[in-house]
């Protein structure tokens, strides 16, 4: 292999779900693509691939954010928590449970980008000390899309945990 | 994508070192804007000098009442900042209004002055765009143009910036670091009611299509 193309690969370690993955990346690659074709996590999904429809929303140090707007080689060392590694081993995550609960989705293409993105509403809401009323939840989750319109039942299982 | 080349910067003059040894490099800080226009060709650096681990992210208060704002600052740690909420609450709702709560976890202060227009043009490197080519034309002034300039536009652009708090803290008494400073140079000339055209109707508008490294 050339050094021009060494020169676009990385060796990179990548904290998913607390496991550790020594892995050599393409500069190119996006956490979302690497998740998928080179871990085979494919809970995060791929909609617009231009951070628009929150599809692929994981958690970033803990903090919610676009996968395929991330460059993977940039997040060495950083903590990424993906639908996969949300739950703990024994039991769903409550936003889980809640959204089968209210029936908060039809295809669920986007069930996994709207959980992720749930779970650090709730986290920014509890530090920011805002009560999460359904307007509230509304506006915090504009970024996620839901083709099939199940926005309503959404808020309703985000609500629930929330209150 | 066009390949590029990484690096991670650890201080700012490594970062200003590693991107003045390599022609076309970008900096990168939350990459919301310039990760994408790498995906549509509209930016395709030789390198990528990533800045987002640099300590620039405090929000400092002066002492006459003004804030120091560090280029890094996340848009959603700045909106809700009791300091802006309690004395600038008109920047925490312009900052609240713009994107995803997920896009403002990592878009930063500098980066949100330093990006591009969303003219649809612009992003569609098979159209004619003079801030994209300088001379080639500009399809929005008779085409797609809902959302560009009303007031302030030259004969050559329309494009309009697309932050809506910039605007807002320019007019406030908040204070800016220098490297903020000037990215709001920057981001001014963005805007075609900044556009530092010759005159109306000389050439087109060439002052955006610029070699120097951008944030994202």
């Amino acid at each position: 292999m050339s050094s021009e193309h060494t020169a676009h690969l990385q060796p990179t370690v990548l904290r998913i779900n607390g496991a550790e993955h020594e892995l050599v990346l393409d500069t190119r690659a996006t956490l979302l693509d690497v998740l998928r074709e080179r871990l085979d996590l494919t809970g995060a999904k791929k909609g617009c691939d231009h951070g628009q429809c929150g599809a692929c929303t994981v958690l970033l140090d803990g903090r919610r954010a676009n996968a395929c707007l991330l460059l993977a080689v940039t997040l060495d060392g950083l903590d990424v928590v993906t639908i996969e590694g949300l739950a703990g081993d024994d039991a769903p995550h409550p936003l889980q449970e809640a959204f089968v609960e209210h029936d908060a989705f039809q295809c669920g293409y986007c069930t996994p980008g709207q959980i992720c993105s749930a779970a650090g509403v709730l986290d920014e809401a509890r530090a920011e000390g805002v009560a999460l009323d359904d307007d509230e939840i509304r506006e915090r989750m504009s970024g996620n899309l839901c083709r099939c319109g199940a926005y309503v039942n959404i808020v309703a299982a985000i609500a629930g945990v929330a209150r | 994508m066009r390949p590029f080349a990484y690096e991670r910067a650890h201080d700012a003059a490594g970062a200003l070192a590693a991107s003045a040894e390599a022609p076309g490099a970008r900096y990168l800080a939350g990459g919301t804007n310039l990760v994408d226009l790498m995906k549509l060709g509209v930016e395709q650096p030789a390198r990528l000098v990533d800045v987002s681990r640099l300590a620039m992210d405090t929000i400092e208060e002066l002492p006459d009442g003004g804030l120091r704002i560090g280029a890094n600052v996340r848009n959603s740690d700045l909106a809700v900042s009791a300091s802006v909420r309690e004395r600038y609450p008109l920047l925490s709702q312009a900052l609240l209004s713009g994107a995803s709560g997920q896009l403002r976890n990592r878009a930063t202060v500098a980066g949100n002055l330093l990006q591009r227009t969303r003219c649809s043009y612009f992003q569609d490197v098979s159209k004619p765009c003079n801030k994209r080519a300088p001379g080639s034309g500009c399809p929005a002034r008779e085409g797609d143009h809902r959302n560009l300039a009303i007031l302030g536009h030259s004969p050559s652009c329309v494009a309009t910036h697309p932050s809506t708090w910039p605007w807002r803290w320019w007019r406030s008494a908040a204070r800016c670091t220098s490297s903020a400073r000037a990215a709001r140079a920057r981001s001014r000339s963005e805007g075609c009611t900044g556009c530092r055209a010759p005159s109306p109707s000389a050439t087109p508008c060439s002052g955006r299509a610029t070699s120097s490294p951008r944030s994202s």
